[in-house]
């Protein structure tokens, strides 16, 4: 035990004296948190991209899931980091409302140094076929016909409570000045989806198409509208909502982030390295087969983004959705 | 039904040696994944993914089932052995596996749990093969309120599973069911029991829990039994001469195997329950209907076969939406479904169609990864048994920091080991003054599931609860609910009678 | 024997205890939010539970009264001897608080020393508590043990488990 500790401290110490400097960064393996867990959307996206990422450092990048608390935990645990540069994080869209929530002590995005938005996911206006055609309804516009015409009786599936998609259902009505109500699936989407689908408990979801997707092919739920900048590449024939008429734009999105108080030339390095590696063929093709819409934003960009979304998109649109 | 078509899959998985040898190395993974508490089967899918990336479709499947398939079996060793489920659907096979175990029969119950585990495994494989669509139709009509139901059901099994005091169960189901509630609410978001401490808003994490509650209690009342010199260190060396049950054994178990495969493959094609739940719900199904319900628990085979076979069937049950309807059962499918659409197949109705060969040879490679299961665990067997004949001294001490360790692994969390702890304190309190730990389980697992679609069904309505009565799935599982409740008290009686009567006999002697 | 060494004795206590426990979360629940336009309130759930667990303790507290305080058969499971829980005159049960506080130790150390070095700690202190005294086997076991869990959790199931003041050591094996 005691020789065991004699060589543990020798080489803390030879290990200690090589100082991290910037020039030779990066000189050993980085670590990037992941604030949801293995398997996920999130998840995949991350450690594709750090796969990229760590071709273009020349450093292996580990990829650390640290779950619990709705996200809470991993984002806290990227803005707790050593800032030495060795540790980064991907930050999503509940970031921005955990301040409203008043579920985390890093209130805002400004607790977190921006490093690039990767990824947006369009949601969709989904709703039951044969509810649709019961009721004449055939695109956007004569859906929010029938919901002005009874309100608060629509009832649309927005997986679980706060979460992007149910925030998206307040961002609807405040776009198209209708009354919907939303009804929480704790269990996520899949289960909003099936009820949707059998058109049980729910008419509609406004979850995203890559979750509805299999029930829109098989005619069971039909999309009226995508409220996304364009068009999703799976589903060519789903019109926007802004085409429509309807100036509904509203999509998660996945970024990555430092912790505060990182040398400016690591940042630079880091933030370099992220937009050449969301350029890698690999990451491109990998995005595609998944589903997922890579959508890059640099950190300045990123960073004027979220504070539009922090500071004016989120706090109306859950105040819609009867969240706050 | 296309036969030819189907044995020519069969054929096809079955003969190459590539698929075989992924099966192989996936079950072999699995198998360790799932016996360490605090990694799951879903995990260890997840980790394997990127590494599954640039294999055909077939051959990463194949892979991933083997993990998935072996998983199931692997957390039934370390439930046997050391008192803690190596994973959550696990926590049933400890009832029996365990006091087995401190009989010295751990060979036999691994031996049982691995044949139960491969035929349950089988089962679910030919349910999903013959019957998926149907099983999927009858499936998806699971919303609210069939989902409160099921719960409900589940929840009745807590009076079959209490032991002698009904009460003290049903105070530790009420704990249990209270202990969920910490948290964040899942509907509104609200916070309950948090006292303003952030660790609490996710509430308890299950796996923490359940490792506190079995394997640390375990320890803490072991070392107690050790210092005060109650602890009977097995002299027995359980000679393990064959690595399956025998005749007489498969005899008497394979009534359980059977019901138990068929609960378990339809409770995992309902989205959203899955394995933890079926094991429970099979166990307390089968003592029901056992001629024997006061050996329930005491440490037979059958109780092992019981669960065991279910949480397999699972495996089968759990790919018959994510196929037919591109709906995942549960997480591992859910990593599964991310694997088929990143190889360019979107699982769901249009997949009979287009990719009929594709669907058939996942049917073929689930029951490989089951055959690939059993050989794994024919050869782990007689290695795994042989843990048991570790000194206790030296055992003790290493499940400890085993399980903390596993109670970390999970969410990466430190406030995960305390609570780990916390459980560890109160299973060791319960075990000592009787009160039944299971209930407490069944609890946590059923009591949000319980909650969120009672709200739900509540809110959709417009506040009319009545409205169930329209529902006829889920007024059948309100009847059997009641009737398994009324069935389990009468038996209970029934147990505790003939125990008053053999103390009376044994007086008298 | 006396009755309040008896099981029923025990349950008794235990019965009390919880309805204080109850008590004080039912009173708890009150400070939960009230949602507008909910039919079933984030208490609602929580109150029915501790309802549910009020009346069963309730009866577990009436049948233990009737058999502390009435009279209870010779042959009744609840009259044999309760277990033992003073620290003091077991040094069974003084064994198992010190396990608990090993336990809490871990947890507060967890980060600090790092996995491997708290576990081995841990590992050899219980291995000398309960009476192993071959100190080469207690360092062998209590070090090899964490060492290759962490090792395998790290580089197979690329796990990060806090290395605390052995972090060198990780460093080490990055460079291998």
């Amino acid at each position: 035990m005691k020789k065991f500790l004699v060589i543990a401290l020798a080489l803390s110490m030879i290990l200690g004296s090589t100082s991290v400097m910037a020039a030779d960064y990066p000189n050993k393996p980085l670590t990037a948190i992941c604030p949801w867990g293995a398997g996920g959307g999130t998840d995949s996206c991350v450690r594709a991209f750090c796969e990229a990422l760590s071709k273009e450092l020349g450093q292996t990048i580990t990829v650390d899931n640290r779950t619990g608390a709705g996200g809470v935990t991993g984002h806290e645990a990227i803005a707790d980091a050593d800032p030495d540069g060795y540790t980064f994080g991907s930050i999503t869209f509940e970031v921005v409302t955990y301040n409203l929530l008043e579920t985390s002590e890093y209130k805002s995005y400004e607790n977190y140094d921006p490093l690039c938005r990767l990824n947006a996911d369009a949601a969709g206006v989904t709703v039951n076929a044969a509810w649709a055609e019961s009721n004449g309804i055939t695109d956007l516009t004569s859906f929010i016909a029938y919901c002005q015409e009874h309100p608060g009786e629509v009832r649309m599936g927005g997986s679980s409570n706060a979460s992007v998609w149910h925030i998206a259902g307040g961002y609807l009505m405040n776009a198209a000045d209708i009354d919907i109500r939303m009804v929480t699936f704790a269990d996520g989407a899949a289960s909003a989806v099936q009820a949707a689908a059998q058109g049980v408990d729910v008419e509609g979801v406004t979850v995203s198409l890559a979750e509805a997707r299999s029930f829109i092919e098989s005619g069971d739920l039909v999309c009226l509208g995508v409220m996304g900048e364009e068009r999703v590449a799976a589903f060519p024939d789903v019109p926007t909502c802004v085409e429509q008429g309807v100036d509904a734009v509203y999509y998660t999105w996945r970024g990555f982030a430092l912790p505060l108080g990182v040398d400016d030339e690591i940042r630079q390095t880091l933030q370099d390295a992220c937009a050449v590696a969301v350029e890698d063929p690999d990451f491109i093709q990998y995005m595609e087969t998944a589903g997922l819409g890579i959508a890059y934003l640099n950190a300045e960009e990123f960073k004027e983004f979220l504070q539009q979304q922090e500071d004016v998109d989120v706090p109306a649109a859950m105040e819609a959705a009867d969240l706050l | 039904m296309d036969w030819s078509l189907l044995f020519q899959s069969y054929g096809a998985i079955f003969t190459s040696l590539q698929v075989i040898l992924m099966a192989l190395l996936g079950a072999t993974g699995g198998v360790l994944l799932g016996a360490v508490p605090g990694m799951t089967a879903t995990m260890g899918v997840a980790l394997l993914i990127p590494f599954s990336f640039g294999m055909d479709l077939i051959p990463s499947i194949a892979l991933l089932l083997g993990i998935y398939c072996g998983g199931m079996y692997g957390g039934s060793i370390s439930a046997i052995l050391i008192h803690a489920p190596g994973t959550p659907s696990a926590a049933a096979t400890l009832l029996d596996g365990y006091p087995m175990c401190q009989k010295g029969q751990a060979g036999k119950a691994l031996s049982v749990a691995l044949f139960s585990s491969f035929c349950g495994g089988v089962l679910g494989a030919l349910i999903m093969t013959f019957l998926s669509p149907m099983v999927a139709k009858v499936a998806m009509k699971f919303t609210s309120a069939e989902m409160l139901m099921l719960a409900v059901f589940g929840l009745s099994v807590i009076v079959s599973i209490s032991g002698k005091s009904i009460s003290k169960g049903l105070i530790a189901a009420f704990f249990g069911l209270l202990l969920a509630t910490v948290g964040q609410d899942p509907t509104y978001g609200a916070k309950r029991f948090v006292f303003s401490f952030r660790p609490l808003l996710s509430g308890f994490s299950f796996i923490p829990v359940l490792i506190g509650l079995f394997a640390v209690s375990e320890v803490i009342a072991g070392v107690e039994r050790i210092v005060a010199g109650d602890e009977k260190q097995e002299s027995s060396h359980e000679k393990l001469t064959r690595v399956l049950p025998d005749g007489k054994t498969i005899k008497t178990i394979w009534p359980n195997i059977l019901f138990g495969g068929i609960i378990g493959t339809f409770i995992g094609a309902i989205p959203g329950a899955g394995g933890d739940i079926a094991v429970f719900v099979s166990y307390g199904f089968n003592k029901s209907f056992s001629r024997h319900p006061e050996k329930w628990g005491t440490g037979i085979p059958n109780g092992v076969a019981a669960t065991e076979s279910a949480n397999n069937g699972c495996s089968g049950g759990a790919m018959i939406p994510l196929l037919s309807l591109g709906v995942p059962g549960d997480a591992v499918t859910a990593v599964l479904l991310g694997a088929f659409i990143m190889k360019g197949i979107q699982p769901g109705p249009m997949m009979y169609v287009n990719e009929l060969p594709t669907v058939y040879k996942v049917f073929a490679a689930l029951m490989l990864a089951n055959i690939a299961m059993l050989a794994v665990g024919c050869v782990g067997v007689r290695f795994f048994a042989k843990i048991v004949s570790v000194e206790k001294k030296m055992l003790y001490p290493i499940i400890l920091i085993v399980s903390l360790l596993g109670a970390f692994a999970i969410n990466k969390n430190v406030f995960d080991i305390g609570v780990c702890v916390l459980f560890g304190v109160v299973g060791y309190l319960m075990n000592k003054f009787e009160f039944p730990l299971s209930p407490i389980l069944l609890a946590l697992i059923l009591g949000p599931m319980c909650e969120q679609n009672l709200v739900r069904f509540v809110d959709v309505n417009n506040g009319n609860f009545l409205e169930i009565l329209h529902r006829p799935i889920a007024m059948g599982f309100f009847i059997v609910s009641v009737a398994t409740i009324i069935f389990s008290i009468y038996n209970q009686n029934k147990i505790n009678k003939r125990e008053a009567a053999a103390a009376q006999a044994e007086k008298a002697e | 024997m006396k009755k309040t060494q008896t099981k029923a004795f025990s349950n008794l206590v235990c019965a009390i205890i919880l309805l204080i426990f109850e008590g004080w979360a039912y009173y708890e629940t009150y400070s939960f939010k009230v949602q507008k336009k909910a039919y079933v309130q984030p208490a609602t759930f929580p109150r029915v539970m501790l309802i549910g667990m009020i009346v069963f303790t309730l009866i577990l507290l009436i049948q233990s009264l009737i058999k502390v305080f009435g009279t209870m058969k010779e042959n009744d499971p609840d009259n044999s001897p309760a277990p033992p829980i003073n620290p003091f005159t077991n040094k069974g049960v003084l064994a198992a608080l010190f396990v608990v506080l090993l336990c809490c130790c871990f947890t507060f150390f967890f980060e600090k020393l790092g996995y491997v070095l708290i576990s081995a700690i841990i590992c050899a202190i219980i291995m000398w508590m309960v009476g192993k005294r071959d100190i080469l086997v207690i360092l062998l076991v209590s070090i090899l043990v964490p060492l290759v869990l962490w090792f395998v959790f790290y580089k197979l199931l690329t796990v990060n488990i806090p290395m605390g003041v052995l972090q060198p050591l990780r460093d080490l094996v990055d460079k291998i």
